[in-house]
Parts: C-alpha cells; sequence; structure tokens
C-alpha cells in the first residue's frame, strides 16, 4: 500500500464559464513527500485543492487519493485526508472546543484526550472555551490546523496557511507544517511564496492560469534560478552606471523610481561594489531585491512587472 | 520520532482507512447540538409557549368576542373553542414562520459562514448531512408545533374553561371528546408544517440565502391563501399546501368528515417529497466554490 501515490492527478481540467481555471493539470505526490503547489493570485491552486478535497467535481481528468476516487469511493476517498481551504471556517456561535468536537463527530468520533493535546499543540488551550466569534484571523487559522489534525490524518493539504499571518503567525505557521511534515506525514500546500515553498516542501508545481509552468524538485528550480538582483542607491549613479559598463557579467540598470538594479553573480556583483568604492562612488543603499528563486518564480509565471510594482 | 507520532497520534504510515464510518446519527447530533446553541431555538420555543399564553388572556379579557372567526363567537367563554380559534389563527402564518426560521437556515447559515467546506472535507457524505439537516428541522417543526399547541391548549382551558363546546354543525360536544378533537385538530396541522418544513429547505439549499430560506415559504404560503379563498380556482385549491391547514373543520362538523383530512395527507406528502428531492439534488450537484 504504501508505495501508492497520497496523490495521484491526471490531466484534471476545470472551467469556470470562460475561464479554465485548471488546465490539464497533472500532479503526483508520494507519500511522505512535502510538495508545493505555487502560483500567483487566480492561478488555480484553490480550485485544484478543493477537487482533491471533493467540494467541485472536474470537468475531466482523474483525481486519486490514495488510490481512491470519487466517483468510485465517495466519502471514503477522505479518509486519512485533512485540511483547509482558503481561511478556515468555523461556527462563530460555538467554541474552538464545540466545533472541534462536532467536527470530531463528523469523524466517526475523537480519540478521548486527543482534542486536549491538539488544542495544546496548536496553543489554543487557555482559549478554547471561548466563542470563536471573538476569534483572531491567526487563532482561526490555528483552529483550522486543529481541525486537521483531529482526523489523525496521513496527507494534509493546506491551502495557503500562512495567508493574512503577521510576521510572527507565518513563523509559526510554517514550524508547526515543517514538524508535521518531518514526523511523515504527507503535506500537499498551495503557496504565493517562493521562500516558504523553498523552505519546506520537497517538489513543486508551479502554477500560471491554470497550467504547469514548471514541475520539479526545488534542487532542480534552484539550478534555473537567475543571478540574484539588487537594490543600489549611490551618490552618483550616472557614473556607477558606466562602471557597470566595464564588467561584462553585471547588469545594471536604472530602477523606475531611483537608483539602479543590478544582476550578475555573488562575485561579479562584489567586484562591481568594490570598483565603485574605488572610483570614489559611495553607496547609500544596497539591498538583495528578492532571492533568485522568487525571480525564476516571476519569470515563469509571467507576472515579474505588476509584482514588482505591488511589491 | 517514535513509531506513533507525538502530533498526529499514529503510527505514520498505518492504512488510511476508517474504523467505524460516522452514520446518520452522528449528523443529527451535530445538527442538534448547534440547534441547541443557538438562542434563536431557545427563543421559539419560549415564545411558543408564552406567546399563545398572552393570546388566550388577551382574548378572554374582551368585553365582546371576535364574532367573525371560526369559533370566535364561543371563544371568550369557551376553552375549546379559545384553543382552536388560536389553531385557525397559527395556520394563517405562525405555523409556516415557527419552522422556516429553522429549516430555512439550516442549509443556508453553511454558506453564510462559509462551513460547507468545512463540514464537507470531513468523514460523513454530502448525502448524510443533507437528510441529518432535514430530520432535524423536521424534529424541530414537530417540536415547535407540540409546544405552541400544549400551551395553548393548556392556557386556553385553564384560563377560560372546560365547557361543553358548540361544534361547526350546531351539535353540542362534551367537554371529554371536545378535549380529543381539539388535540387531534391540533395534531392535522404536523404534515403541512412538515410540508413547509421542506419548501423552506428548498428555499434554503437553492437560494443559499438565510433570509429568502427564511422568508419565502411565509409568504408563498400567505400567497397560497389568498389563491385559496378566490372564488373560481375550485380545482387549484386540493393542490394548495394551506388546504391542509383547514383539514381539522370536518371533525368539528356533524356529521364528522374525513376526506379533507385524506386529500390534506396527500397534499402535504407530494409537496414534502418534491421539495425534499429537489433541494437534494440540488446539493448533491452542487460545486462548493465559497467560504
Ligand atoms: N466559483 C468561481 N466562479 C468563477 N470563476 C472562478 C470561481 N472560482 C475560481 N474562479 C476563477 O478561477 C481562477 C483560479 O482561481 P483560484 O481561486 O483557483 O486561484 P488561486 O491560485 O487559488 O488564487 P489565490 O492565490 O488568489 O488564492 C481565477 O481566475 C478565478 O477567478
Ligand atoms: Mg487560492
Amino acid at each position: 500500500m504504501d508505495d501508492q501515490l497520497a496523490v495521484d492527478a491526471v490531466d484534471v481540467v476545470k472551467a469556470f464559464g470562460s475561464i479554465r481555471a485548471v488546465d490539464e493539470i497533472t500532479i503526483k505526490v508520494a507519500p511522505g513527500e512535502v510538495y508545493g503547489v505555487l502560483g500567483p493570485n487566480g492561478a488555480g491552486k484553490t480550485t485544484f485543492l478543493r477537487m482533491l478535497l471533493g467540494l467541485i467535481r472536474p470537468d475531466s481528468g482523474t483525481v486519486r487519493v490514495f488510490g481512491r476516487t470519487w466517483a468510485h469511493d465517495g466519502i471514503a476517498t477522505l479518509d486519512g485526508v485533512a485540511g483547509f481551504i482558503e481561511s478556515p471556517a468555523f461556527y462563530p456561535y460555538l467554541t474552538g472546543r464545540q466545533n472541534l468536537e462536532g467536527l470530531g463527530l463528523l469523524d466517526g468520533g475523537a480519540r478521548s484526550g486527543r482534542l486536549d493535546e491538539i488544542l495544546e499543540v496548536v496553543d489554543l488551550a487557555g482559549r478554547a472555551d471561548d466563542r470563536v466569534r471573538g476569534y483572531s484571523y491567526g487563532m482561526r487559522q490555528r483552529l483550522g490546523v486543529a481541525a486537521s489534525l483531529i482526523r489523525e490524518p496521513r496527507l494534509l493539504v493546506l491551502d495557503e496557511p500562512a495567508n493574512g499571518l503577521d510576521p510572527a503567525g507565518i513563523r509559526d505557521m510554517r514550524a508547526l507544517v515543517k514538524r508535521l511534515a518531518d514526523s511523515g506525514l504527507t503535506v500537499l500546500l498551495s503557496s504565493h511564496h517562493m521562500d516558504e515553498v523553498e523552505e519546506i516542501c520537497d517538489n513543486v508545481t508551479i502554477m500560471r492560469r491554470g497550467e504547469v509552468a514548471f514541475h520539479g524538485a526545488i534542487a532542480e528550480l534552484r539550478a534555473q534560478a537567475p543571478d540574484p538582483g539588487y537594490a543600489l542607491a549611490t551618490t552618483d549613479d550616472a557614473r556607477a552606471l558606466a562602471v557597470a559598463g566595464r564588467l561584462p557579467a553585471v547588469t545594471a540598470t536604472r530602477a523606475p523610481d531611483s537608483g539602479l538594479t543590478v544582476t550578475g553573480p555573488e562575485d561579479a556583483v562584489s567586484s562591481y561594489v568594490a570598483d565603485l568604492v574605488r572610483d570614489g562612488i559611495r553607496l547609500r543603499a544596497f539591498t538583495p531585491t528578492r532571492t533568485p528563486l522568487e525571480q525564476l518564480f516571476f519569470m515563469l509565471t509571467d507576472t515579474g512587472v505588476r509584482n514588482e510594482e505591488v511589491a | 520520532m517514535t513509531a506513533t507520532d507525538v502530533l498526529t497520534g499514529r503510527p505514520t504510515q498505518a492504512a488510511p482507512v476508517l474504523g467505524s464510518r460516522p452514520g446518520l446519527g452522528a449528523a443529527l447530533r451535530w445538527e442538534t447540538r448547534k440547534l441547541r446553541a443557538q438562542l434563536r431555538t431557545k427563543a421559539l420555543l419560549i415564545g411558543a409557549v408564552l406567546v399563545p399564553i398572552a393570546v388566550v388572556v388577551i382574548v378572554h379579557s374582551q368585553p365582546r368576542p371576535p364574532k367573525d372567526t371560526l369559533f370566535g363567537r364561543f371563544a371568550t367563554d369557551n376553552g375549546f373553542a379559545m384553543a382552536l380559534l388560536v389553531l385557525g389563527f397559527a395556520a394563517q402564518w405562525v405555523l409556516p414562520l415557527l419552522t422556516s426560521i429553522v429549516a430555512g437556515d439550516i442549509f443556508a447559515s453553511e454558506d453564510q459562514h462559509g462551513t460547507w467546506k468545512t463540514v464537507l472535507t470531513r468523514s460523513t457524505s454530502r448525502s448524510t448531512l443533507f437528510w441529518g439537516k432535514s430530520l432535524v428541522s423536521i424534529g424541530f417543526a414537530l417540536l415547535a408545533l407540540l409546544v405552541l399547541a400544549a400551551a395553548t391548549i393548556a392556557a386556553s382551558v385553564l384560563i377560560v374553561g372546560h365547557q361543553p363546546l358548540t361544534g361547526l354543525s350546531g351539535q353540542t360536544i362534551q367537554p371529554q371528546s371536545a378535549v380529543t378533537l381539539v388535540v387531534a385538530s391540533w395534531a392535522c396541522m404536523a404534515l403541512p408544517m412538515i410540508g413547509f418544513t421542506c419548501l423552506a429547505i428548498l428555499f434554503s439549499v437553492w437560494s443559499r440565502n438565510v433570509a429568502v430560506g427564511i422568508a419565502a415559504p411565509v409568504v408563498i404560503g400567505l400567497v397560497m391563501q389568498l389563491v385559496g379563498a378566490l372564488g373560481g380556482i375550485e380545482s387549484l385549491r386540493p393542490y394548495l399546501l394551506t388546504t391542509p391547514f383547514e383539514a381539522w373543520h370536518g371533525l368539528l362538523a356533524e356529521p364528522r368528515f374525513t376526506g379533507p383530512l385524506l386529500d390534506g395527507v396527500i397534499t402535504s406528502a407530494g409537496w414534502s417529497v418534491v421539495c425534499l428531492v429537489a433541494a437534494y439534488l440540488v446539493l448533491r450537484r452542487r460545486d462548493i466554490t465559497g467560504g
């Protein structure tokens, strides 16, 4: 049984009217793997995960979860599977604990004592008896993780779990996902942050407008990544630009607002900076713009310009 | 890591197969729990006790009885007539409203809270959840009817009295059989009330909107009554879901006639089945994209 794929989705298509939200996507996740589905807004990540969880039906293609399909196995497809789509939702008039108890009922009953353990894990033990109505966004997100864990899953499906969290929340959520992954759980995670996926995942599918833009191991992705980029501000940008002209490995352009954008292999950029100093041009700012993988992500998903403006 | 993982609490490579699959019982327990936790459920049931008592007290204290309504003429000095007067009034819109406040909400509130995705990704199927919600709504409708009937009859008899009742054909009905007939008349409301429950379920599923789920059955009930009261459409009357609300009249005539009661059973059952099946199909086929 263990060599069976946790997720085996083949040529899956889902259209909403004229929008092909998911267009012939094939994704295979082996047991124990931590798999990332990466893509900008509207790429079709959520739509794919909804099909996996049986919330919507694919127009064509097959989705197998541990060898089971919705058409053949119905709700049994979700045995051993848990997770949440977008932000998790609960009944505001019930307490966190009551919500979990009720969902446990629908799972066939949670093991006694399990609930308290899990509330401890997600750091909600102190607030479990408050109504969810009064929960913060981050607390709801953690309650969503708790609701998934009481199913004692083998496959955890998380749709942008860190979305909307503050930096500390993001850090904690990533740490939690990592711990879960280390414990042998298969994790299928969607994200629009390359660093999140890079940090946690073994393999990744990058989606763009419903299609696969890249598919493979994070290591492969790194190999394809372009040179790192830096934002540079100097006392004399015009001369700095001229200096860059003398170094073939370095490309410098004027940034849209002010300063320069410099790309090139790390060594070349270092010697460029040394040259600037030698020429009496002083640096006022020198910051990496985005990691090479992020750069690659924007190149692959075709949204570099727009996102640069947003960022 | 040990063989049993701390976080997931199970051997990490165990086969993902459930020991016991939750059935309808789990869905019923869950829906009942949610209903009990909601303020509106308690408010409705308390209202079903207090409002009829208040109505009985107010009507009883009027110097002149409400002559132009069925049994109104005797209501101020006969408890049984009072209970039937309240019944006639309740059937107009109170009963449909009482049930749709729960049934019209029970599906649409999952849309409102975005919780479809939460419950549909557990181990209970859509169908089981559907029947769980539907049965709990029907159960609530019957409970509300029972409470309303009990409060009305008890208040009427205790406040106004249990004098012999004058029937619809002018016959005198002794208190013992009057009690039975009044209880039976109220019991006749059960089936059409289930019909309205199913109508509310359909609107709740189809509109995904709590307000529509609650208001539409009440409005439709009022329209049906209006249509039923118009002349010249006799052929339509037996099919209206409000007609069974009047079937109890035959019980208080001499000789008794039960034809409308039987028709009412068929009409109510027909509406219930059609609405439930339609609601079931809509929910089964639906893509859960919201929330
Ligand atoms: N119910 C729907 N009706 C119409 N279009 C939809 C619906 N759901 C999704 N779409 C469209 O399908 C495409 C993919 O949406 P989806 O939510 O899957 O993207 P996503 O990758 O999850 O994006 P995000 O990062 O913003 O969550 C989008 O163009 C979206 O507008
Ligand atoms: Mg999404």
